[in-house]
């Protein structure tokens, strides 16, 4: 049998929830660990070896030292693999992207503000190539498991892209808007299998949108409800300011 | 008619369990393209007809159709001629002679050959749609006699990319063969043909009342090869197509390769050309 | 055909004593305003006047996900789906939900008949019962009237304080037997009334949609739409799947399951390399409509949508079949009148 694949985790900027998220695998860490090694992974080890197949990397890149950093991790890593929202599309961390950044800077670190260069949040993909995405916020531990096993095969995973409404029908969910709220469900990628809206919540949108949004007929769907525009906006923000900027431009 | 009665009552069957076949060859035939030669358990015969496809899979990965690029006429194995582009043809390009893949088909239409028999044989092929059509010209080379002459036209973007080029040698030679070959863009060392294929047709000696044409290519080609063919005056209705769709089942079930009413899993893959004419999204 | 009453308050009795008999799926609230197809556990449960149900009873013949092989890794080998016929009692299922479930069993079995759906489909018993039009109904515009009996063994016609009933086939008579039901006197009421119509017959309609390939509502569609893929989700009569593996995580073995798919979605009919051939959602709602009311009718001389309403009930923007086909049809007139 060939050698097993070495495997490294990062993070950057991020609340390492979906780090977290990977420690909580109990029943399946074992079987998962018979299938790789795990060379670098600050949550649970501290060493620091050398080239790996697969990096699995949490969060956004927010600092002149981040961008080094990913570059880096690029460079040694076969399979480079996003995780969560903040990694993907830049996640709530975006959300400083529309404000000036000298001001953001002064009202998180005060007078010692020069200490701490920032930059605006950018997903992994707006530095480096990432060849998978594990999306949502928190990632799911099962889509994790799905794109960990298909690596481990050596087959490039299937990301979903349909959208939450897709899950929501096959469940047989109420839809959010008959309930009178907002849901970003109709122009974001399923693949979380409806968590929310299956939990009488509104889709909030964090796994993404789905590619060519039809942002104007969403507006329409708002309308037609007699729901806010603006509201729905600011919520579709929260996870996609990044790429929200990128369709303005 | 009631809906039940359109359909004659017969024994359901299993569709999707694939029988699980063994690679005896793999050659490569350009950085992208591989060969591969495959054999049915206990010697079996494929009994497939040049163009018709069979849905090729490798557990875990996945599933996917593949012309067959033998000719009927070569007993015992098949040969499948694959371009690395996604994941199944990435795992597939991993295989070696031993291991098994599985394979459910041959399905749909292929070429019908009697329609060509007796007839001068015109293949139009593009890229990778050799695969397919080269079962046709096999079919044709091993019944020499049952058909008038053969015109090979094939296109390819570069010279690099040829495939079968050990047989394009062969067909070259035989002289009751007229073959022709142009590239997109030659490397330096190329000294054929440059231009796209539509550049061959103007130039082809061509009996019109005698000649059936089969086309098989990328779909950007078929709009363009149409209109040179029509411009030598070749009758619609001696023109076949082998489409491109993706056909994930096989059987008629899946739904994603219908074409307005036509599924091209069974329909297809080749049609008569006047039969394209009422599938707007055909061409 | 007797007639037979079913009172009002013996509903949940008639439903204990089918289900002492068979396993009995029925209609059962599953939201604040909306009804499931679920199996009966409390015979009280169960809902007979309802609008729609968001899935139909495809569901039990198609599931979702739907295992169709188990694969051992190792050693290469794999074995089928255990798959079981059904033979459950479905009860309280409208006219257009069984008309629906005629043009899956058509579509498995033309060609090559396929064993998996086609055994599910074994043991069923049919319970129907009449429905009230909404909004969104229009299966009377497609030849499906709300006290339509054809395919039901057993069939219950909402009247006054109760239900009358029909007993159809054998199977009808196997399930009732034993159970008191009354003769009545009462005549079978008018079916109520559709506020929705398409304004030609099927037969007119292919010739219609067949002219209407180039007409400007597919683009105009498009730009409402979002491209989610419900009204194939929800749809009686869709039946496109894709196939996936699924490995286990010991990478030892896992299974094929085929998944429902819908045309409406972009990947549909991508194939390897990135093509995609109908990349537009333009083109994607004309092929959707189309199938229904062209290209499959043309076929077997049936249009294939029932007239449930599902696909405007459900779509989040609004988008109603019904008008797409008509705006077709007065385009297709409007055109004539000035042709001649």
């Amino acid at each position: 049998m060939a050698a097993k694949p070495r495997v490294a985790i990062f993070d950057f900027t991020g609340c390492e929830g979906c780090e977290l998220n990977q420690l909580n695998f109990e029943n399946q860490l074992l079987d998962m660990l018979e299938h790789v090694d795990i060379v670098e992974w600050r949550e649970a080890m501290d060493d620091r070896p050398g080239e790996y197949d697969i990096a699995f990397v949490e969060g956004s890149l927010s600092t002149p030292d981040c961008i080094k950093r990913i570059n880096e991790i690029r460079r040694r890593a076969k399979v480079l693999v996003a995780v969560g929202a903040c990694a993907v599309q830049g996640g709530i961390n975006g959300m400083k992207n529309t404000q000036p950044i000298e001001e953001v800077r002064e009202e998180v670190y005060g007078k010692d503000k020069y200490l701490f260069p920032t930059l605006p949040a950018l997903p992994l993909s707006a530095v480096v190539k990432v060849d998978v995405n594990v999306r949502g916020c928190p990632m799911t531990q099962m889509e994790f498991l799905k794109v960990f096993t298909a690596l481990v095969m050596g087959k490039k995973p299937v990301e979903p892209t349909s959208a939450v409404c897709v899950e929501c029908k096959l469940k047989e969910n109420e839809c959010v808007y008959e309930k009178g709220m907002i849901c970003l469900g109709p122009v974001t990628r399923g693949g979380c299998d409806a968590h929310c809206p299956s939990f009488g919540q509104y889709c909030t949108g964090c796994r993404g949108m789905v590619p060519e949004p039809n942002l104007k007929a969403m507006e329409e769907i708002l309308v037609k409800h007699g729901l806010s525009v603006n509201e729905a906006w600011k919520r579709l923000h929260l996870y996609n300011t990044h790429e929200l900027e990128g369709l303005k431009s | 008619m009631k809906l039940n009665e359109l359909v004659p009552q017969q024994d359901p069957v299993d569709l999707y369990l694939p029988v699980m076949s063994e690679i005896r060859d793999v050659r490569p035939l350009t950085d992208l393209e591989t060969l591969y030669t495959v054999a049915l358990p206990d010697g079996r015969d494929l009994g497939h007809q040049p163009g018709q496809f069979v849905e090729v899979s490798l557990f875990g990965v996945g599933e996917a159709p593949f012309s067959i690029s033998s000719s009927p006429t070569r007993k015992g194995v098949f040969e499948l001629g694959i371009r690395k582009v996604g994941l199944l043809t990435e795992k597939l390009a991993e295989l070696k002679p031993g291991d098994k893949v599985g394979i459910r088909g041959p399905f749909g239409h292929g070429i019908p050959v009697e329609k060509f028999r007796g007839k001068d044989v015109l293949i139009v092929a593009g890229g990778i749609g050799l695969v397919p059509m080269r079962s046709m010209i096999n079919y044709v080379l091993d019944r020499r006699d049952e058909f008038g002459r053969l015109i090979i036209c094939y296109g390819s973007r570069s010279d690099k990319e040829l495939l079968f080029t050990d047989e394009m040698e062969s067909w070259r030679r035989d002289p009751g063969v007229d073959f022709h070959v142009t590239v997109d863009r030659g490397s330096p060392e190329w000294e054929g043909n440059t231009g796209v294929i539509t550049t061959l047709i103007p130039g082809l000696e061509l009996d019109l009342g005698k000649t059936v044409c089969c086309v098989c290519g990328p779909p950007v080609m078929y709009r363009f090869v149409l209109l040179a063919l029509k411009s030598r005056g070749l009758p619609d209705k001696s023109i076949y197509m082998s489409l491109e769709r993706r056909m994930k089942c096989g059987v008629g079930k899946c739904g994603h390769c219908q074409i307005n009413h036509s599924y091209v899993c069974q329909d297809g893959p080749v049609y008569h050309y006047p039969d394209l004419k009422s599938l707007e999204e055909a061409l | 055909m007797e007639l037979k009453f079913l009172a009002s308050d013996r509903v949940e009795a008639f439903v204990s004593y089918i289900m002492q008999k068979k396993t009995v799926y029925a209609p059962q609230r599953a939201g604040k305003h909306s009804v499931a197809l679920k199996k009966v556990a409390d015979p009280g449960a169960v809902v007979l006047d309802y609008a729609r149900t968001m899935q139909s009873v495809k569901k039990f013949f198609l599931p979702p996900r739907d295992e169709l092989l188990q694969f051992n890794l190792a050693d290469q080998s794999f074995a089928p789906a255990e798959v079981k016929p059904l033979d459950a009692v479905l009860l309280g299922i409208h006219s257009y939900d069984r008309a629906a479930i005629d043009r899956l069993d058509y579509n498995f079995s033309q060609g090559h008949a396929e064993r998996n759906y086609l055994t599910r489909r074994e043991g069923v018993v049919w319970v129907g019962v009449s429905f009230e039009p909404d909004e969104f109904h229009f299966s009377g515009s497609v030849g499906i009237r709300p006290h339509d009996t054809e395919g039901f063994d057993v069939f219950l016609t909402r009247a006054r304080d109760g239900y009358l009933v029909e007993v159809l086939t054998n199977a009808g008579r196997e399930l009732t037997a034993g159970f008191d039901l009354p003769a009545t006197d009462q005549a079978k009421p008018q079916p109520g009334h559709f506020h929705q119509h398409i304004f030609l017959p099927q037969a007119k309609l292919n010739e219609v949609m067949g002219a209407s390939y180039n007409n400007p509502v597919w683009e105009e569609t498009a730009e409402k739409c979002v491209g989610c893929g419900s009204c194939n989700i929800v749809c009686p009569t869709c039946y496109c799947f894709n196939v996936e593996e699924n490995v286990d995580i010991k990478v030892s073995g896992g299974t094929r399951e085929r998944i429902w798919d819908g045309c409406m979605l972009r990947e549909f009919t991508e194939v390897a390399g990135g093509e995609v051939f109908r990349g537009g959602l333009a083109e994607r709602q004309r092929h959707r409509v189309m199938r229904k009311f062209k290209y499959l009718s043309d076929k077997t001389g049936h249009p294939w949508c029932v007239g449930c309403g599902r696909c405007t009930a459900y779509c989040t923007a609004g988008i109603s079949i019904v008008s797409i086909v008509n705006r077709c049809i007065s385009d297709y007139e409007k055109h004539a009148a000035t042709a001649v």
